[in-house]
Protein backbone atom coordinates (compact mmCIF):
# COMPACT_ATOMS: atom_id res chain seq x y z
CA UNK A 1 0.00 0.00 0.00
CA UNK A 2 3.07 2.79 0.96
CA UNK A 3 4.92 1.56 -1.90
CA UNK A 4 2.13 1.94 -4.51
CA UNK A 5 1.17 5.87 -2.84
CA UNK A 6 4.61 6.30 -2.82
CA UNK A 7 5.28 5.32 -6.92
CA UNK A 8 2.15 7.73 -6.97
CA UNK A 9 3.57 10.48 -5.75
CA UNK A 10 6.50 10.28 -7.84
CA UNK A 11 5.02 9.79 -11.28
CA UNK A 12 2.95 12.56 -10.47
CA UNK A 13 5.62 14.64 -9.23
CA UNK A 14 7.66 13.19 -12.43
CA UNK A 15 4.92 13.77 -14.86
CA UNK A 16 4.57 17.70 -13.10
CA UNK A 17 7.86 18.49 -13.79
CA UNK A 18 8.01 17.06 -17.28
CA UNK A 19 4.70 19.27 -18.03
CA UNK A 20 6.39 22.69 -16.37
CA UNK A 21 8.93 22.06 -18.61
CA UNK A 22 6.58 22.32 -22.02
CA UNK A 23 5.20 26.01 -20.01
CA UNK A 24 7.91 28.35 -22.11
CA UNK A 25 7.28 31.05 -19.66
CA UNK A 26 8.23 34.90 -20.78
CA UNK A 27 10.48 35.98 -24.05
CA UNK A 28 11.10 32.54 -25.48
CA UNK A 29 12.52 31.78 -28.70
CA UNK A 30 11.00 28.97 -28.93
CA UNK A 31 7.09 27.94 -28.84
CA UNK A 32 5.26 25.92 -26.27
CA UNK A 33 4.02 22.70 -27.11
CA UNK A 34 0.42 21.64 -28.35
CA UNK A 35 -1.49 18.77 -27.62
CA UNK A 36 -3.29 16.92 -30.74
CA UNK A 37 -1.63 18.92 -33.35
CA UNK A 38 -4.35 17.38 -35.42
CA UNK A 39 -6.83 19.32 -34.00
CA UNK A 40 -4.51 22.58 -33.76
CA UNK A 41 -3.19 22.63 -37.75
CA UNK A 42 -5.80 23.08 -40.22
CA UNK A 43 -6.38 20.09 -42.67
CA UNK A 44 -7.95 22.42 -44.88
CA UNK A 45 -6.46 24.84 -47.22
CA UNK A 46 -5.74 27.88 -44.50
CA UNK A 47 -4.00 31.03 -45.78
CA UNK A 48 -0.91 30.93 -43.67
CA UNK A 49 0.46 27.01 -45.53
CA UNK A 50 3.73 27.54 -47.36
CA UNK A 51 1.81 26.15 -50.82
CA UNK A 52 -1.03 28.94 -50.38
CA UNK A 53 0.58 32.05 -49.35
CA UNK A 54 1.03 34.49 -51.39
CA UNK A 55 -1.44 33.17 -54.46
CA UNK A 56 -2.75 35.66 -56.73
CA UNK A 57 -6.86 35.21 -57.45
CA UNK A 58 -7.69 32.72 -60.50
CA UNK A 59 -6.89 34.44 -63.50
CA UNK A 60 -10.58 36.31 -65.41
CA UNK A 61 -12.70 36.06 -61.55
CA UNK A 62 -14.00 38.69 -60.26
CA UNK A 63 -14.95 38.57 -56.33
CA UNK A 64 -18.47 39.49 -55.17
CA UNK A 65 -19.07 42.48 -54.74
CA UNK A 66 -16.07 44.19 -56.38
CA UNK A 67 -15.94 46.44 -59.48
CA UNK A 68 -14.80 45.00 -62.92
CA UNK A 69 -11.20 44.40 -63.79
CA UNK A 70 -9.11 46.78 -65.40
CA UNK A 71 -7.86 46.58 -68.61
CA UNK A 72 -4.95 49.25 -69.19
CA UNK A 73 -2.21 47.98 -69.66
CA UNK A 74 0.80 48.78 -67.49
CA UNK A 75 2.74 52.46 -69.57
CA UNK A 76 -0.45 52.62 -71.40
CA UNK A 77 -0.70 55.74 -69.90
CA UNK A 78 -2.76 57.76 -72.76
CA UNK A 79 -5.83 55.61 -72.53
CA UNK A 80 -5.09 55.70 -68.16
CA UNK A 81 -6.07 59.25 -68.31
CA UNK A 82 -9.05 58.97 -70.20
CA UNK A 83 -10.86 56.30 -68.11
CA UNK A 84 -13.39 57.60 -66.49
CA UNK A 85 -14.23 56.52 -62.48
CA UNK A 86 -17.21 54.05 -62.66
CA UNK A 87 -18.69 55.14 -59.56
CA UNK A 88 -20.48 57.38 -60.77
CA UNK A 89 -22.19 58.39 -57.62
CA UNK A 90 -19.96 59.22 -54.81
CA UNK A 91 -21.59 60.28 -51.68
CA UNK A 92 -19.98 62.40 -48.82
CA UNK A 93 -19.48 59.62 -46.54
CA UNK A 94 -17.68 57.50 -49.70
CA UNK A 95 -15.15 60.92 -49.94
CA UNK A 96 -15.03 60.29 -45.58
CA UNK A 97 -13.84 56.93 -46.24
CA UNK A 98 -12.32 57.93 -49.27
CA UNK A 99 -9.93 60.27 -47.03
CA UNK A 100 -9.74 57.60 -43.89
CA UNK A 101 -8.01 54.69 -46.46
CA UNK A 102 -5.76 58.08 -47.90
CA UNK A 103 -4.47 59.08 -44.52
CA UNK A 104 -3.53 55.53 -43.95
CA UNK A 105 -1.84 54.50 -47.28
CA UNK A 106 -1.05 57.50 -49.40
CA UNK A 107 -0.47 60.41 -46.23
CA UNK A 108 2.19 58.65 -44.74
CA UNK A 109 4.20 59.75 -47.70
CA UNK A 110 2.06 62.57 -49.73
CA UNK A 111 0.47 64.09 -46.72
CA UNK A 112 -2.45 64.57 -45.37
CA UNK A 113 -2.91 67.62 -46.66
CA UNK A 114 -1.53 66.16 -50.09
CA UNK A 115 1.04 68.65 -50.48
CA UNK A 116 4.01 65.66 -50.65
CA UNK A 117 5.23 65.95 -47.20
CA UNK A 118 4.14 63.53 -45.01
CA UNK A 119 5.93 61.55 -42.12
CA UNK A 120 7.95 59.94 -44.08
CA UNK A 121 9.67 62.77 -46.26
CA UNK A 122 9.01 65.57 -43.77
CA UNK A 123 10.87 68.05 -45.95
CA UNK A 124 13.53 66.04 -46.29
CA UNK A 125 14.57 65.11 -42.60
CA UNK A 126 12.94 61.58 -42.66
CA UNK A 127 14.06 58.42 -44.16
CA UNK A 128 12.92 58.64 -47.47
CA UNK A 129 15.15 60.42 -49.77
CA UNK A 130 12.75 61.37 -52.91
CA UNK A 131 10.22 64.04 -52.40
CA UNK A 132 6.82 62.72 -53.17
CA UNK A 133 4.19 64.32 -55.47
CA UNK A 134 2.29 67.18 -54.40
CA UNK A 135 -1.24 66.55 -55.23
CA UNK A 136 -2.64 69.77 -53.67
CA UNK A 137 -4.70 72.22 -55.53
CA UNK A 138 -2.61 74.33 -58.15
CA UNK A 139 0.28 71.88 -57.63
CA UNK A 140 2.46 69.92 -60.29
CA UNK A 141 -0.36 67.41 -60.22
CA UNK A 142 -3.22 69.15 -59.72
CA UNK A 143 -4.03 67.91 -63.46
CA UNK A 144 -4.20 64.26 -63.46
CA UNK A 145 -7.28 63.17 -64.36
CA UNK A 146 -8.82 60.33 -62.02
CA UNK A 147 -8.13 58.05 -64.58
CA UNK A 148 -4.59 58.57 -64.35
CA UNK A 149 -4.32 58.62 -60.74
CA UNK A 150 -6.20 55.53 -60.34
CA UNK A 151 -3.48 54.24 -62.96
CA UNK A 152 -0.66 55.21 -60.95
CA UNK A 153 -1.96 53.62 -58.09
CA UNK A 154 -2.10 50.28 -59.94
CA UNK A 155 1.22 50.30 -61.67
CA UNK A 156 2.92 52.96 -59.42
CA UNK A 157 4.94 55.79 -60.79
CA UNK A 158 9.32 56.28 -60.70
CA UNK A 159 10.03 55.57 -56.81
CA UNK A 160 5.98 54.38 -55.82
CA UNK A 161 4.97 50.81 -55.79
CA UNK A 162 1.91 49.83 -56.66
CA UNK A 163 -0.95 49.51 -54.02
CA UNK A 164 -3.31 47.39 -55.74
CA UNK A 165 -2.41 44.19 -52.98
CA UNK A 166 -3.33 46.96 -50.46
CA UNK A 167 -6.07 48.63 -51.79
CA UNK A 168 -9.07 46.98 -53.88
CA UNK A 169 -10.44 48.61 -57.40
CA UNK A 170 -13.18 50.75 -55.55
CA UNK A 171 -10.92 51.97 -52.97
CA UNK A 172 -8.48 53.15 -55.60
CA UNK A 173 -11.23 54.54 -57.57
CA UNK A 174 -12.83 56.68 -54.21
CA UNK A 175 -9.30 57.67 -53.31
CA UNK A 176 -9.24 59.59 -56.55
CA UNK A 177 -12.28 61.06 -56.21
CA UNK A 178 -11.13 61.92 -53.08
CA UNK A 179 -7.89 63.47 -54.27
CA UNK A 180 -10.15 65.31 -57.00
CA UNK A 181 -12.69 66.95 -54.66
CA UNK A 182 -9.77 68.03 -52.38
CA UNK A 183 -8.47 70.20 -55.65
CA UNK A 184 -11.73 71.54 -55.39
CA UNK A 185 -13.44 69.44 -58.52
CA UNK A 186 -16.82 68.75 -57.68
CA UNK A 187 -17.96 64.98 -56.99
CA UNK A 188 -20.67 64.48 -54.72
CA UNK A 189 -23.61 65.02 -57.46
CA UNK A 190 -26.39 67.36 -56.22
CA UNK A 191 -27.22 66.75 -52.67
CA UNK A 192 -31.13 65.57 -53.97
CA UNK A 193 -29.43 62.39 -55.83
CA UNK A 194 -31.00 59.00 -54.79
CA UNK A 195 -28.24 57.47 -51.67
CA UNK A 196 -25.96 55.10 -53.20
CA UNK A 197 -25.14 51.96 -51.83
CA UNK A 198 -21.08 51.12 -49.98
CA UNK A 199 -20.53 48.07 -52.00
CA UNK A 200 -21.83 47.22 -55.64
CA UNK A 201 -24.67 45.20 -54.34
CA UNK A 202 -24.38 40.95 -54.42
CA UNK A 203 -26.87 40.82 -57.12
CA UNK A 204 -24.89 43.16 -59.67
CA UNK A 205 -22.03 41.74 -59.40
CA UNK A 206 -23.18 38.63 -59.98
CA UNK A 207 -23.49 40.09 -63.18
CA UNK A 208 -20.90 41.56 -63.36
CA UNK A 209 -19.19 38.18 -62.91
CA UNK A 210 -20.59 36.96 -66.01
CA UNK A 211 -19.54 39.87 -68.42
CA UNK A 212 -16.07 38.93 -67.35
CA UNK A 213 -15.90 35.58 -68.71
CA UNK A 214 -14.33 35.52 -72.19
CA UNK B 1 -9.93 56.85 -27.89
CA UNK B 2 -11.34 59.16 -25.56
CA UNK B 3 -8.37 61.34 -25.45
CA UNK B 4 -4.93 62.33 -26.10
CA UNK B 5 -2.09 60.80 -24.14
CA UNK B 6 -0.67 62.87 -21.90
CA UNK B 7 2.71 62.30 -22.54
CA UNK B 8 4.47 65.66 -23.18
CA UNK B 9 1.16 67.32 -22.81
CA UNK B 10 4.04 70.02 -21.79
CA UNK B 11 5.77 70.28 -24.58
CA UNK B 12 2.92 70.27 -26.76
CA UNK B 13 0.77 73.37 -25.35
CA UNK B 14 1.56 76.57 -26.52
CA UNK B 15 1.80 77.85 -23.07
CA UNK B 16 1.70 76.81 -19.40
CA UNK B 17 -1.06 79.14 -18.49
CA UNK B 18 -2.78 78.47 -21.47
CA UNK B 19 -2.53 74.22 -19.95
CA UNK B 20 -3.48 75.38 -16.99
CA UNK B 21 -6.70 76.99 -17.70
CA UNK B 22 -7.45 74.31 -20.17
CA UNK B 23 -7.49 71.33 -17.36
CA UNK B 24 -9.43 73.26 -15.10
CA UNK B 25 -12.40 74.47 -17.59
CA UNK B 26 -11.41 73.27 -21.15
CA UNK B 27 -14.66 74.67 -22.26
CA UNK B 28 -13.61 78.11 -21.30
CA UNK B 29 -10.80 78.02 -23.21
CA UNK B 30 -12.78 76.42 -26.46
CA UNK B 31 -14.68 79.88 -26.13
CA UNK B 32 -11.70 81.84 -26.59
CA UNK B 33 -11.32 80.14 -29.99
CA UNK B 34 -7.90 79.06 -29.29
CA UNK B 35 -6.76 77.28 -31.95
CA UNK B 36 -4.49 74.26 -30.67
CA UNK B 37 -7.69 73.69 -27.98
CA UNK B 38 -10.41 74.11 -31.14
CA UNK B 39 -7.94 71.08 -33.26
CA UNK B 40 -7.42 68.85 -29.72
CA UNK B 41 -11.56 68.84 -29.35
CA UNK B 42 -12.61 68.27 -33.11
CA UNK B 43 -9.46 66.00 -33.25
CA UNK B 44 -11.02 63.76 -30.57
CA UNK B 45 -14.32 63.67 -32.02
CA UNK B 46 -15.96 66.29 -29.58
CA UNK B 47 -15.59 64.65 -26.15
CA UNK B 48 -15.69 67.45 -23.92
CA UNK B 49 -13.07 67.50 -20.57
CA UNK B 50 -14.86 67.62 -17.45
CA UNK B 51 -14.07 70.58 -15.23
CA UNK B 52 -12.02 70.36 -12.39
CA UNK B 53 -12.44 74.07 -10.86
CA UNK B 54 -11.28 72.89 -7.44
CA UNK B 55 -7.64 72.44 -8.55
CA UNK B 56 -5.33 74.64 -7.51
CA UNK B 57 -2.54 75.98 -9.58
CA UNK B 58 -0.27 73.52 -7.20
CA UNK B 59 -2.50 70.57 -7.80
CA UNK B 60 -2.72 71.24 -11.92
CA UNK B 61 1.62 71.50 -11.64
CA UNK B 62 1.83 68.29 -9.64
CA UNK B 63 0.41 66.37 -11.94
CA UNK B 64 1.91 67.93 -14.67
CA UNK B 65 5.22 66.80 -13.00
CA UNK B 66 3.73 63.30 -12.29
CA UNK B 67 3.43 63.02 -15.89
CA UNK B 68 6.62 64.76 -16.98
CA UNK B 69 8.41 62.13 -14.49
CA UNK B 70 6.66 59.39 -15.62
CA UNK B 71 7.41 60.02 -19.77
CA UNK B 72 11.10 59.93 -19.02
CA UNK B 73 10.67 56.53 -17.04
CA UNK B 74 8.75 55.41 -19.90
CA UNK B 75 11.67 56.19 -22.29
CA UNK B 76 14.54 54.67 -20.15
CA UNK B 77 12.86 51.78 -20.09
CA UNK B 78 12.76 51.70 -23.42
CA UNK B 79 15.94 51.94 -24.27
CA UNK B 80 17.17 49.74 -21.66
CA UNK B 81 15.57 46.73 -23.68
CA UNK B 82 12.45 44.97 -25.54
CA UNK B 83 9.71 42.87 -24.03
CA UNK B 84 10.44 44.38 -20.12
CA UNK B 85 6.91 46.15 -20.08
CA UNK B 86 5.44 42.66 -20.35
CA UNK B 87 7.55 40.84 -18.39
CA UNK B 88 7.51 42.90 -15.60
CA UNK B 89 3.88 42.74 -14.35
CA UNK B 90 4.22 38.72 -14.19
CA UNK B 91 7.59 39.16 -11.99
CA UNK B 92 6.08 40.80 -9.36
CA UNK B 93 3.20 38.67 -8.57
CA UNK B 94 6.44 35.88 -9.05
CA UNK B 95 8.38 37.34 -6.33
CA UNK B 96 5.65 37.56 -4.08
CA UNK B 97 4.70 34.28 -4.17
CA UNK B 98 7.95 33.09 -3.50
CA UNK B 99 8.34 34.75 -0.47
CA UNK B 100 5.63 33.53 0.76
CA UNK B 101 6.74 30.03 0.20
CA UNK B 102 9.83 30.40 1.72
CA UNK B 103 8.05 31.93 4.58
CA UNK B 104 5.85 29.07 5.02
CA UNK B 105 8.49 26.34 4.58
CA UNK B 106 10.76 28.48 7.44
CA UNK B 107 7.37 28.03 9.78
CA UNK B 108 7.14 24.89 9.22
CA UNK B 109 10.68 23.71 9.58
CA UNK B 110 10.21 25.52 13.07
CA UNK B 111 7.43 24.12 14.28
CA UNK B 112 8.69 20.65 13.51
CA UNK B 113 11.29 21.02 15.57
CA UNK B 114 9.68 22.48 17.72
CA UNK B 115 7.43 19.39 18.18
CA UNK B 116 10.45 17.30 18.08
CA UNK B 117 11.83 19.12 21.09
CA UNK B 118 8.57 18.83 22.63
CA UNK B 119 8.21 15.02 22.29
CA UNK B 120 12.01 14.67 23.80
CA UNK B 121 11.37 16.84 26.73
CA UNK B 122 8.14 14.61 27.29
CA UNK B 123 10.25 11.93 27.10
CA UNK B 124 12.69 13.25 29.74
CA UNK B 125 9.93 14.03 31.92
CA UNK B 126 8.14 10.64 31.83
CA UNK B 127 11.92 9.35 32.39
CA UNK B 128 12.67 11.23 35.39
CA UNK B 129 9.40 10.56 37.24
CA UNK B 130 10.47 6.71 36.01
CA UNK B 131 6.72 6.14 33.99
CA UNK B 132 7.63 3.56 31.56
CA UNK B 133 7.43 4.89 27.91
CA UNK B 134 7.47 3.19 24.50
CA UNK B 135 10.29 3.03 22.25
CA UNK B 136 9.67 6.00 20.40
CA UNK B 137 9.26 5.42 16.66
CA UNK B 138 11.71 7.31 14.62
CA UNK B 139 9.85 9.95 12.32
CA UNK B 140 10.67 8.54 9.02
CA UNK B 141 8.24 5.51 9.97
CA UNK B 142 5.98 7.38 12.09
CA UNK B 143 2.84 6.55 9.92
CA UNK B 144 1.39 10.08 10.35
CA UNK B 145 4.55 12.24 9.09
CA UNK B 146 4.23 9.65 6.35
CA UNK B 147 0.77 10.64 5.57
CA UNK B 148 1.26 13.86 5.92
CA UNK B 149 4.26 13.52 3.41
CA UNK B 150 2.16 11.85 0.83
CA UNK B 151 -0.75 14.74 1.04
CA UNK B 152 2.11 17.66 0.44
CA UNK B 153 3.85 16.00 -2.16
CA UNK B 154 0.24 15.33 -3.88
CA UNK B 155 -0.90 18.40 -3.48
CA UNK B 156 2.65 19.90 -5.41
CA UNK B 157 3.13 16.99 -7.89
CA UNK B 158 -0.89 18.28 -8.71
CA UNK B 159 -0.23 21.68 -8.63
CA UNK B 160 2.80 21.61 -11.10
CA UNK B 161 0.53 18.79 -13.47
CA UNK B 162 -2.12 21.22 -13.39
CA UNK B 163 -0.26 24.47 -14.68
CA UNK B 164 1.29 22.47 -16.93
CA UNK B 165 -1.07 20.54 -18.60
CA UNK B 166 -2.85 24.31 -18.76
CA UNK B 167 -0.12 25.93 -20.48
CA UNK B 168 -0.35 23.24 -22.96
CA UNK B 169 -0.78 25.23 -26.59
CA UNK B 170 -0.13 28.42 -24.78
CA UNK B 171 2.61 30.60 -25.65
CA UNK B 172 2.32 33.90 -24.39
CA UNK B 173 5.76 35.89 -24.31
CA UNK B 174 7.02 33.53 -27.71
CA UNK B 175 8.92 35.70 -29.21
CA UNK B 176 10.95 33.66 -32.31
CA UNK B 177 13.62 35.46 -34.21
CA UNK B 178 12.45 36.11 -37.54
CA UNK B 179 14.23 36.15 -41.00
CA UNK B 180 14.76 39.68 -41.29
CA UNK B 181 15.23 42.06 -38.09
CA UNK B 182 11.56 43.95 -38.84
CA UNK B 183 11.52 46.35 -35.88
CA UNK B 184 7.56 47.38 -35.43
CA UNK B 185 9.13 50.19 -33.00
CA UNK B 186 10.92 51.63 -36.00
CA UNK B 187 8.20 51.59 -38.54
CA UNK B 188 5.01 52.55 -36.23
CA UNK B 189 6.14 53.99 -33.31
CA UNK B 190 8.95 56.38 -35.07
CA UNK B 191 7.73 56.26 -38.66
CA UNK B 192 4.26 56.59 -37.38
CA UNK B 193 3.16 54.14 -40.55
CA UNK B 194 -0.53 53.18 -40.13
CA UNK B 195 -0.74 48.86 -39.03
CA UNK B 196 -3.28 48.73 -41.86
CA UNK B 197 -0.91 50.11 -44.45
CA UNK B 198 1.30 46.86 -44.58
CA UNK B 199 -1.59 44.38 -42.58
CA UNK B 200 -4.45 45.77 -45.00
CA UNK B 201 -6.30 42.74 -44.64
CA UNK B 202 -7.61 43.32 -40.93
CA UNK B 203 -10.05 45.20 -42.38
CA UNK B 204 -11.33 42.92 -45.33
CA UNK B 205 -10.70 39.85 -44.38
CA UNK B 206 -10.51 36.77 -42.06
CA UNK B 207 -6.28 37.39 -41.61
CA UNK B 208 -4.80 40.35 -40.77
CA UNK B 209 -1.63 39.16 -43.95
CA UNK B 210 1.59 39.50 -43.46
CA UNK B 211 2.87 41.93 -45.66
CA UNK B 212 3.83 40.69 -49.04
CA UNK B 213 6.89 41.84 -50.12
CA UNK B 214 5.55 44.27 -52.61
CA UNK B 215 4.33 46.35 -50.24
CA UNK B 216 8.25 46.58 -48.07
CA UNK B 217 9.75 47.68 -51.22
CA UNK B 218 7.00 50.69 -51.59
CA UNK B 219 9.27 52.57 -49.34
CA UNK B 220 12.75 50.69 -49.61
CA UNK B 221 13.08 51.11 -53.22
CA UNK B 222 14.45 54.24 -52.10
CA UNK B 223 15.07 53.77 -48.38
CA UNK B 224 18.18 51.82 -48.69
CA UNK B 225 20.05 52.61 -45.58
CA UNK B 226 19.09 52.23 -41.49
CA UNK B 227 19.83 55.86 -39.70
CA UNK B 228 17.61 55.76 -36.57
CA UNK B 229 18.72 54.88 -33.38
CA UNK B 230 20.68 51.64 -32.56
CA UNK B 231 18.68 48.28 -32.69
CA UNK B 232 19.33 45.38 -30.01
CA UNK B 233 17.61 42.28 -30.05
CA UNK B 234 16.16 40.62 -27.21
CA UNK B 235 19.44 39.26 -25.88
CA UNK B 236 21.22 42.54 -26.35
CA UNK B 237 23.09 41.78 -29.86
CA UNK B 238 23.55 44.62 -31.82
CA UNK B 239 21.31 45.18 -35.41
CA UNK B 240 22.84 46.78 -38.67
CA UNK B 241 19.74 47.97 -39.72
CA UNK B 242 21.42 48.60 -43.26
CA UNK B 243 22.30 45.38 -43.46
CA UNK B 244 18.52 43.78 -42.20
CA UNK B 245 17.47 46.10 -45.17
CA UNK B 246 19.71 44.29 -47.31
CA UNK B 247 18.40 41.05 -46.45
CA UNK B 248 15.11 42.18 -47.88
CA UNK B 249 17.17 42.94 -51.22
CA UNK B 250 18.15 39.35 -51.27
CA UNK B 251 15.01 37.59 -50.69
CA UNK B 252 12.94 40.36 -53.76
CA UNK B 253 16.03 40.27 -56.07
CA UNK B 254 16.61 43.80 -56.08
CA UNK B 255 19.64 45.64 -56.78
CA UNK B 256 19.70 48.77 -55.23
CA UNK B 257 22.83 50.09 -57.33
CA UNK B 258 21.08 49.56 -60.48
CA UNK B 259 17.67 50.74 -58.86
CA UNK B 260 15.70 47.45 -60.70
CA UNK B 261 15.03 43.90 -59.91
CA UNK B 262 17.53 41.70 -60.72
CA UNK B 263 16.82 38.33 -59.61
CA UNK B 264 13.70 36.40 -59.62
CA UNK B 265 12.55 36.81 -55.74
CA UNK B 266 11.84 34.52 -53.22
CA UNK B 267 9.65 34.82 -50.16
CA UNK B 268 10.71 35.58 -47.15
CA UNK B 269 9.91 32.63 -44.49
CA UNK B 270 8.42 35.07 -41.40
CA UNK B 271 7.57 33.09 -38.43
CA UNK B 272 3.84 32.88 -37.07
CA UNK B 273 3.48 34.15 -33.75
CA UNK B 274 -0.08 34.57 -32.96
CA UNK B 275 -1.92 31.33 -33.89
CA UNK B 276 -5.12 30.08 -32.77
CA UNK B 277 -6.33 25.70 -32.64
CA UNK B 278 -7.80 25.02 -36.31
CA UNK B 279 -10.74 24.48 -34.22
CA UNK B 280 -11.24 28.11 -33.47
CA UNK B 281 -12.76 30.65 -35.40
CA UNK B 282 -11.24 33.92 -35.13
CA UNK B 283 -11.90 37.07 -37.85
CA UNK B 284 -10.08 40.05 -38.00
CA UNK B 285 -12.27 42.48 -40.17
CA UNK B 286 -15.26 41.51 -37.48
CA UNK B 287 -13.18 42.52 -34.53
CA UNK B 288 -11.55 45.66 -36.43
CA UNK B 289 -14.12 46.88 -38.33
CA UNK B 290 -18.00 45.88 -36.60
CA UNK B 291 -16.26 45.58 -33.20
CA UNK B 292 -14.08 48.80 -33.97
CA UNK B 293 -11.31 47.45 -31.64
CA UNK B 294 -7.87 48.67 -31.55
CA UNK B 295 -4.89 46.45 -32.75
CA UNK B 296 -3.79 47.05 -29.80
CA UNK B 297 -5.73 45.53 -27.73
CA UNK B 298 -5.08 41.74 -28.59
CA UNK B 299 -1.18 42.63 -29.79
CA UNK B 300 -0.27 45.13 -27.36
CA UNK B 301 2.33 47.86 -27.60
CA UNK B 302 3.44 46.93 -30.62
CA UNK B 303 4.45 50.27 -31.73
CA UNK B 304 7.01 49.81 -28.69
CA UNK B 305 8.30 45.74 -29.99
CA UNK B 306 11.66 45.83 -31.35
CA UNK B 307 10.95 42.00 -31.90
CA UNK B 308 7.39 41.33 -31.64
CA UNK B 309 6.07 39.12 -29.07
CA UNK B 310 2.98 37.09 -28.48
CA UNK B 311 0.82 39.80 -25.48
CA UNK B 312 -2.28 38.23 -25.05
CA UNK B 313 -2.56 35.05 -23.31
CA UNK B 314 -4.77 33.73 -26.68
CA UNK B 315 -6.29 31.04 -24.31
CA UNK B 316 -10.11 30.55 -24.53
CA UNK B 317 -10.30 32.10 -20.82
CA UNK B 318 -8.87 35.42 -22.23
CA UNK B 319 -11.38 35.55 -25.01
CA UNK B 320 -14.71 35.14 -23.10
CA UNK B 321 -13.57 37.55 -20.52
CA UNK B 322 -13.30 40.04 -23.14
CA UNK B 323 -16.89 39.51 -24.77
CA UNK B 324 -18.11 39.51 -21.26
CA UNK B 325 -16.74 43.17 -20.42
CA UNK B 326 -16.41 44.80 -23.84
CA UNK B 327 -19.02 47.41 -24.44
CA UNK B 328 -20.30 47.03 -27.89
CA UNK B 329 -20.19 50.37 -30.15
CA UNK B 330 -23.92 50.16 -30.38
CA UNK B 331 -25.11 53.69 -31.69
CA UNK B 332 -23.96 54.37 -35.61
CA UNK B 333 -23.17 50.74 -36.01
CA UNK B 334 -24.96 49.40 -38.79
CA UNK B 335 -23.78 46.30 -38.28
CA UNK B 336 -25.63 45.90 -34.91
CA UNK B 337 -29.33 47.18 -36.50
CA UNK B 338 -30.97 43.79 -35.78
CA UNK B 339 -30.77 44.01 -32.83
CA UNK B 340 -33.60 45.58 -32.44
CA UNK B 341 -34.92 45.36 -28.74
CA UNK B 342 -31.55 45.98 -27.35
CA UNK B 343 -31.88 49.34 -29.55
CA UNK B 344 -34.83 50.42 -27.82
CA UNK B 345 -33.82 49.31 -23.94
CA UNK B 346 -31.13 51.37 -24.44
CA UNK B 347 -33.41 54.25 -25.87
CA UNK B 348 -35.32 53.60 -23.17
CA UNK B 349 -32.48 53.88 -20.58
CA UNK B 350 -33.16 50.52 -19.06
CA UNK B 351 -29.51 49.34 -20.10
CA UNK B 352 -27.25 52.10 -20.57
CA UNK B 353 -24.65 49.87 -22.68
CA UNK B 354 -24.61 46.24 -24.69
CA UNK B 355 -21.92 43.44 -23.54
CA UNK B 356 -20.87 41.08 -26.77
CA UNK B 357 -22.37 38.81 -24.40
CA UNK B 358 -25.47 40.17 -24.82
CA UNK B 359 -25.24 40.10 -28.82
CA UNK B 360 -24.23 36.20 -28.39
CA UNK B 361 -20.58 36.96 -27.98
CA UNK B 362 -20.12 33.86 -25.68
CA UNK B 363 -22.20 31.53 -27.54
CA UNK B 364 -20.20 28.08 -28.28
CA UNK B 365 -20.75 28.26 -32.16
CA UNK B 366 -19.74 31.76 -32.34
CA UNK B 367 -16.34 30.18 -32.53
CA UNK B 368 -16.25 26.66 -32.60
CA UNK B 369 -18.06 25.45 -35.08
Amino acid sequence: MKRTSNILVFAALAGGALLAACNTGENHRKPGRIYMPDMYDSRAYEFYSPRLAGLKPVEGTVKRGELLPYHVKEGDTALANTIKNPLTNITEADLAEAKRIYNIYCGICHGTNLDGNGPLYKGGEGPFPAAPANLAAGGPKAHLTQGRLFYVMTYGWNTMGSYASQLDREQRWKIAAYIKSVQGEKIVPAPDAAPVTETASPAASDGDTTQVKE
Amino acid sequence: MTGPALKGVQERWPSGELLHQWIRNSAAVLATGNEYATNLYNEYNKQAMPAFPSFTDEDIDNILAYIAQESTKEQGGAQAGTGAAAGGAAQDSGDNSLLFGIITLVLAIVALILMQINSNLNKLAADKEGVATPEPVPFYRNKAYIALGIVVLFIVGGYFTINGAIGLGRQKGYMPEQPIHYSHKVHVGMNQINCLYCHAGAEKSKHAMIPSENICMNCHKAISEYTGPDLFTAEGKKINGTAEIQKLYDYVGWDPQQQQYTKPGRPIEWTRIHTLPDHVYFNHSQHVVAGKQQCQTCHGPIQDMDEVHQFAELSMGWCINCHRTTKVQFAENKYYSIFEKFHQEVKDGKIDSVTVEMVGGTECQKCHY
